[in-house]
């Protein structure tokens, strides 16, 4: 547990704005869908653009890194999409 | 005993058998969560439109909401109320009407009150209310949004009503498919077959703020009703694996000090976080 702690400081320390970015768009995610609960087409919008927010800030922050790989961009691509398809169902289940 | 914990590593635990990443996490598994992730919601609209699953696709029962009405009217010590089949059918009309003229109001855009679909039901009253909801995914998330908010606990705790009626009715308003809820209460004129002398006293109440949420359909069918309970349900544990491999991935590639290609724990682990709580928002619904 104290490898992990450890690891995860190290982690959030060495890119402290990345991470922070992302955690305020998952804030402004969540506060936007709050704002527009019950409204279908604009939850939709709002899931799609934190997906494609969490795809780009990938890509950003492997570029920083100086490691960006076409096996990670898809790493991002997949997991977004699933995750959007499933979430979907609940947004438009007809 | 050895090859479960051999296979739970191999899923979960970066080691030379997956090529120092947890098999959950490999591309080919990713896609294959794509794969079905698509299907789900393909399969899901195939089956609505065999009509194996209802078009209404959302949780919420007349039987449920009117159960959970009377629970809370018994919790504040409320006499129970009736179902009434006049107020039903004043609902039905009502949530009728917002679709065919695309409002979603207490009032419509003529005029019309909700004091008339109820007397035009047949059912004379001598109080009457009316509280909305739209889009609720569980029964349980409408009765909730409407004990949140003050105007609409007022309406349902009112000790003046003898009598309940609710329509969960599907349709597209503003070019959205949507389901609407619409629950009115009533005490109907003369009750106890007494006769009043004056003119009788009429007061109606209406909920300032309607709530927006996801609900089910009038005629919904039980085999139906636990369906997105466990789509939900299946996506909760999906999401929770994920977390774990990601969780137990980053652990051992830390202790284990492994560079390899390949995107941040850290930021899978945190966007899948948000996503599950913004999934909860969702099945939430609103009021407004």
């Amino acid at each position: 547990m104290k490898t992990l702690v450890k690891h995860l400081k190290n982690e959030v320390k060495k890119h402290a704005f990345d991470y922070l970015l992302f955690i305020t768009a998952g804030v402004v995610f969540l506060m936007g869908l709050n704002l527009f609960r019950g409204e279908r087409l604009l939850e939709f919008i709002i899931l799609l653009s934190f997906v494609s927010f969490y795809i780009i800030w990938g890509i950003y922050h492997h570029i920083i890194e100086d490691n960006l790989h076409l096996k990670i961009v898809l790493e991002y691509i997949l997991i977004g999409f699933a995750v959007l398809f499933l979430i979907k169902v609940l947004i438009f289940p007809f | 005993m050895k090859q479960i914990i051999d296979t739970v590593h191999h899923f979960f635990v970066p080691r030379h058998t997956n090529n120092f990443n947890a098999k959950l996490l490999h591309h080919d598994f990713l896609t294959i969560y794509l794969i079905v992730a698509i299907l789900f919601g393909a399969g899901i609209k195939h089956m609505q439109q065999t009509g194996n699953i209802l078009g209404y696709a959302t949780d919420v029962t007349v039987q449920k909401l009117y159960e959970l009405t009377n629970i809370e009217r018994g919790r504040n010590n409320i006499n129970n109320l009736n179902y009434n089949e006049e107020l039903a059918e004043a609902a039905r009309r009502k949530a009728e009407d917002m679709f065919a003229q695309d409002y979603w109001a207490h009032y419509g855009p003529k005029g019309e009150t909700p004091w008339q679909f109820i007397l035009a039901s047949g059912y004379q009253y001598e109080y009457a209310g009316e509280n909305l909801a739209k889009n609720f995914m569980f029964s349980d998330g409408v009765m909730k949004a409407w004990l949140d908010s003050t105007t609409h606990r007022d309406n349902l705790l009112r000790k003046e009503y003898a009598d309940v009626g609710f329509a969960v009715v599907n349709g597209v308003l503003n070019g959205e498919e949507t389901t609407l809820v619409v629950q009115m209460f009533g005490k109907p004129l003369y009750a106890n077959d007494t006769v009043a002398a004056e003119t009788p006293k009429t007061e109606t109440v209406v909920a300032q703020k309607p709530i927006v949420s996801e609900v089910l359909a009038y005629d919904a069918t039980p085999q139906n009703s636990s369906f997105f309970g466990t789509y939900l349900n299946i996506n909760i544990v999906f999401f929770a694996i994920l977390m774990i491999a990601l969780m137990l991935d980053f652990y051992f590639a830390a202790k284990l000090n492994l560079i390899r290609v390949r995107g941040k724990n850290l930021i899978h682990f945190m966007f899948i976080g948000f996503i599950a709580i913004g999934a909860f928002i969702i099945i939430q619904g609103s009021i407004t």
